[in-house]
C-alpha cells in the first residue's frame, strides 16, 4: 500500500515533542540580556534532563588522600594527567580528558570520581576551571 | 548451496604433513572452550616454507575452498612474517576452525607469489602489504597503493621497524617548545 | 553522406572521495555509458589515521580506549576483539557471568546500527519519515545504553579479561521495558519497509549479488547471508557464551522462502536480525549465572602479567557488519604489543560493490551503496568529468537524483 506512514504521521501532530526545551524555548536575541534577567528573577532556564546513576561528567579528586604512586598516570589513554613532583599529587587537564573513568578503577586509595556535570564548555583550553587539581 | 563436509583440525593438519612433509616447519593446534557448557573450539597455527606456499594453498582450495579473514604482518629483523588468517567448515554450527599459516621471507628478497588466481578477495589485503612492508606480491593483477597516498614517498614502509619505517616523519603534536 | 568510423566513448565518472551514500570517504570511479555502469573501480585510504602503528606507544589497557575509536557505531566490537585476541595470546579465562554480560552489550549495540542503517536506507530512497521513525525508536536504546554503561556511544564497558561494570537485578525493569516497546513496534517498522510499494519498486532487482561471488571474494555480515553464504561467527565458533544459548543461522528465506541477493532481502536480513537480538538477550538475563565479572580485578597486577606474558593471538567477533578479527603479538620484558593489525568488516566488503554495481544506472549507486552499510568514517562531493566541461555535483545533488528515480517508478 502507498501510504503506510500516514497513521503514524497523523498522530504525531497531537503529541506532545520530545525535545526537552534547555535552555530556553526560543533562542534569546542577546545570551547576556537573557543572563542578566535570569539573575534579577525575571526570566528562568528550563532545567536539562537527568543524567542516570553512573554517568560519567567533570573527574573530582581528594587531594588528602593521594600518596602520588602514579598508577592514574601510567593507565589514562590521553596522557591528561601531570604528575607534580614538588609536592607529590597530581594535576588533570580537562581539555584532553576523554572521560573514560579508567584512572578511577585504578586509584588504590579511591581519590578519584566521576560526578554528573557535563555543562564545561570554555573558550580557553587551560582555564582554571578546566583544570583539576 | 552444497554443504561442505565437516573437517576435524587434527586431520586437515595431518594432510598437509603427508603432502609436503619436511616443509612444514611447526605446527600447533590449540584448543580453547567457551560458555558453561564448555563447547571446544580448535585454532591451527602452522609455519611453512616459502618456496611451497603457493602449492600448499593450492592444497588448502582443494580439501575445501577456505574463508580468507586477512593477511597480517610481523618485522622480525632480518626477516618479514607474513600470516594468512583463514578460516574452514562454515554453514557448520560450532565446528568452524581457525587455520593461520605463517610464511617467513628474507628481507633481501622480500617477495611471494599472489593467490588472487585461487581466492579473488585476496586482493585488497595482499595490496596492503605491498604498501605497508615493502613486500612485492608476484603477478597480482593491481599493484597500486591501496591506504597511502599517492605522494607518501617511495621508500617508506609504516609497519617496518629498521631504517625503512617511519621515525624520520614523526611530529609529536602536543608537545610544545619551553 | 560520409559514413564515419566512431563509437560511443565512455565517460569517467569519479564519485568520491566524499561519499554519496554514507558517512564515510570511499572513491569511486565509474565508467558509464549513458546512465548505466559499465566498470566500477574502488580506492580507500582518505582516513587512515595510523592506529596499528599508534598502538606501539601505549599499554595494552591504553589500546582498548584507542581501539574504542576507530569507528563510533561499532564501537563496542573493536575493543572486544582485542581484549580476545589479548585473552587468547596470554591464556587468560574470561568468568562465566562476564561472557554473559558481554553478550548483552554486544547486542545491545547490535540493534543501535541496524536501526541507524534502517534509516540512513530509507533517506536515500528519499522516504524521510522512516528515518524520524526509526531513529526515534533506537533513542531508547541509547537511554538504555547510558543507563548500563555511563556513555551513550563510546561504551567503555570492556577490560581484557571481563566488564567493567555489573547489571545488578534492580536495573532488569528498564532492560524489559525497552525490549517489550521493541517487540510491539516491531509489526510497524515491518509493515513500513517490507509492505510498503517505494521500497519493493525501488529495491528488488537491484545490486544483486550472487552465491558464488559472495563466497569467492570472501564477504562478511549480513551482505553475504543475504545472499545465502552461512556464515556467522557467532554461530560458527563457540564464543562468550554463545554456545549454550538457542541461534542459529538467518537468511532471506526464513521470511520470503527465496534468495536473491539484492538490496531487498538485505533489508529483510537486517530486520530479522533485530528480531533475533532481542532473542538472545532475553535468553542471556534469563540464564546469567552469579559470579566474578572479570578474571583479574587488580589492573597493576593485570598490567605486570601482561608485561611477562609472549605469544600471538586472534580475535573474532560479530560486528554488526560482519567479522571484526584482530592479531596481537605480545613480547616479553615491554608493556607495548609488538604488532596489532585490525581487519574491520568492510574490508572484505569493498570488493562485492564491483559486481554489485556493474549494469545499475547512476541514482541507484547511494541505495546499493548504503545496503552494504559501509564503514569507514566520513563524507564527500561527486565530480563529473565531461569530454570539454567539468562540473560538480555534490551531495545534495546526488540525493535529489535518486529521490527523482523514486518519484518518477512511483507513477
Amino acid at each position: 500500500m502507498r501510504f503506510s506512514m500516514l497513521p503514524t504521521l497523523l498522530s504525531q501532530m497531537f503529541k506532545k515533542p520530545f525535545t526537552n526545551k534547555f535552555p530556553a524555548k526560543y533562542t534569546p536575541s542577546s545570551t547576556t540580556n537573557f543572563l542578566q534577567a535570569v539573575s534579577k528573577g525575571k526570566a528562568k532556564i528550563i532545567p536539562p534532563v537527568e543524567t542516570p546513576y553512573g554517568f560519567r561528567g567533570k573527574i573530582e579528586y581528594n587531594k588528602e588522600k593521594c600518596t602520588g604512586c602514579q598508577l592514574c598516570i601510567k593507565v589514562c589513554p590521553c596522557e591528561a594527567i601531570e604528575f607534580k613532583p614538588e609536592e607529590k599529587k597530581i594535576k588533570i587537564y580537562l581539555s584532553r580528558c576523554c572521560f573514560c573513568s579508567q584512572c578511577n578503577d585504578i586509584c588504590p586509595f579511591g581519590c578519584l570520581t566521576m560526578s554528573n556535570e557535563f555543562l564545561l564548555a570554555d573558550a580557553d583550553k587551560y582555564s582554571k576551571d578546566l583544570i583539576v587539581e | 548451496m552444497t554443504d561442505t563436509k565437516v573437517l576435524d583440525a587434527n586431520s586437515v593438519v595431518k594432510s598437509f604433513k603427508e603432502e609436503f612433509k619436511t616443509k612444514i616447519k611447526e605446527s600447533k593446534i590449540e584448543k580453547r572452550s567457551a560458555g558453561i557448557k564448555k563447547i571446544e573450539y580448535y585454532h591451527i597455527w602452522m609455519k611453512i616454507d616459502r618456496s611451497i606456499f603457493k602449492k600448499s594453498i593450492k592444497h588448502l582450495c582443494g580439501i575445501q575452498f577456505p574463508h580468507l579473514a586477512v593477511v597480517s604482518g610481523n618485522d622480525l629483523g632480518k626477516t618479514i612474517e607474513l600470516i594468512y588468517h583463514f578460516s574452514l567448515n562454515h554453514g557448520h554450527k560450532n565446528k568452524v576452525v581457525s587455520l593461520n599459516i605463517s610464511v617467513e621471507i628474507p628481507k633481501s628478497n622480500p617477495t611471494i607469489e599472489t593467490i588472487c588466481d585461487y581466492i579473488p578477495g585476496a586482493l585488497v589485503t595482499e595490496r596492503e602489504k605491498q604498501e605497508m612492508l615493502g613486500v612485492i606480491v608476484k603477478g597480482i593483477p593491481d599493484s597500486r597503493r591501496l591506504f597511502l597516498p599517492n605522494d607518501f614517498p617511495k621508500n617508506v614502509y609504516p609497519w617496518r621497524r629498521d631504517e625503512k619505517g617511519l621515525d624520520k616523519m614523526i611530529r609529536n603534536l602536543h608537545e610544545v617548545k619551553k | 553522406m560520409k559514413t564515419q568510423k566512431t563509437t560511443k566513448a565512455t565517460y569517467q565518472v569519479p564519485v568520491g572521495p566524499i561519499h554519496p551514500a554514507l558517512k564515510e570517504p570511499v572513491m569511486f570511479e565509474f565508467e558509464i555509458d549513458g546512465e548505466r555502469i559499465v566498470d566500477v573501480d574502488v580506492s580507500l585510504g582518505h582516513v587512515h589515521r595510523s592506529v596499528e602503528w599508534a598502538s606501539r606507544r601505549r599499554n595494552s589497557v591504553q589500546v582498548l580506549y584507542l581501539a574504542e575509536r576507530i569507528c563510533g557505531i561499532c564501537s563496542y566490537c573493536h575493543p572486544i576483539a582485542f581484549a580476545r585476541a589479548v585473552e587468547n595470546a596470554v591464556g587468560i579465562e574470561v568468568p562465566d557471568r562476564g561472557e554473559y554480560l558481554r553478550i548483552i552489550h554486544g547486542e545491545l549495540e547490535r540493534m543501535c546500527s541496524h536501526m541507524l542503517w534502517a534509516g540512513v536506507a530509507a533517506h536515500e530512497v528519499g522516504f524521510d519519515s522512516v528515518l524520524f521513525l526509526t531513529w526515534q525508536m533506537r533513542e531508547k536504546l541509547l537511554d538504555l545504553t547510558e543507563y548500563l554503561t555511563g556513555n551513550r556511544i563510546t561504551k567503555g564497558i570492556t577490560m581484557i579479561g571481563g566488564v567493567r561494570r555489573d547489571i545488578t537485578k534492580d536495573m532488569f525493569p528498564k532492560i524489559f521495558e525497552t525490549l517489550n516497546f521493541f517487540k510491539d513496534n516491531f509489526e510497524k517498522l515491518r509493515h513500513v519497509f517490507l509492505d510498503d510499494k517505494t521500497f519493493k519498486l525501488r529495491c528488488q532487482g537491484a545490486g544483486i549479488l550472487t552465491y558464488e561471488d559472495a563466497l569467492k571474494l570472501c564477504a562478511v555480515g549480513p551482505t553475504t547471508r543475504a545472499s545465502g553464504v552461512k556464515k556467522d561467527v557467532r554461530v560458527d565458533q563457540p564464543y562468550f557464551a554463545y554456545s549454550d544459548l538457542d541461534i542459529d543461522y538467518i537468511t532471506p528465506d526464513a521470511l520470503t522462502g527465496e534468495i536473491n541477493g539484492d538490496v531487498y532481502d538485505r533489508i529483510i536480513q537486517r530486520l530479522l536480525e533485530v528480531k533475533q537480538s532481542i532473542d538472545i538477550m532475553e535468553q542471556t538475563i534469563d540464564k546469567m549465572p552469579s559470579g566474578e565479572i572479570v578474571a583479574e580485578p587488580k589492573i597493576p597486577k593485570l598490567l605486570s602479567t601482561l608485561k611477562k606474558a609472549e605469544g600471538e593471538g586472534i580475535g573474532l567477533h560479530e560486528a554488526p557488519r560482519g567479522e571484526v578479527i584482530h592479531y596481537v603479538k605480545l613480547e616479553a620484558g615491554s608493556d607495548n604489543p609488538y604488532t596489532w593489525k585490525v581487519r574491520a568488516p568492510t574490508y572484505n566488503n569493498i570488493l562485492p560493490w564491483i559486481p554489485m554495481l556493474k549494469g545499475e544506472q547512476i541514482a541507484d549507486i547511494p541505495i546499493v551503496a548504503a545496503s552494504t552499510d559501509p564503514c569507514m568514517s566520513c563524507t564527500n562531493r561527486v565530480t563529473i568529468v565531461d569530454k570539454e566541461k567539468k562540473y560538480m555535483l555534490n551531495k545534495e545533488q546526488l540525493h535529489r537524483k535518486s529521490v527523482e528515480k523514486t518519484r518518477r517508478m512511483m507513477k
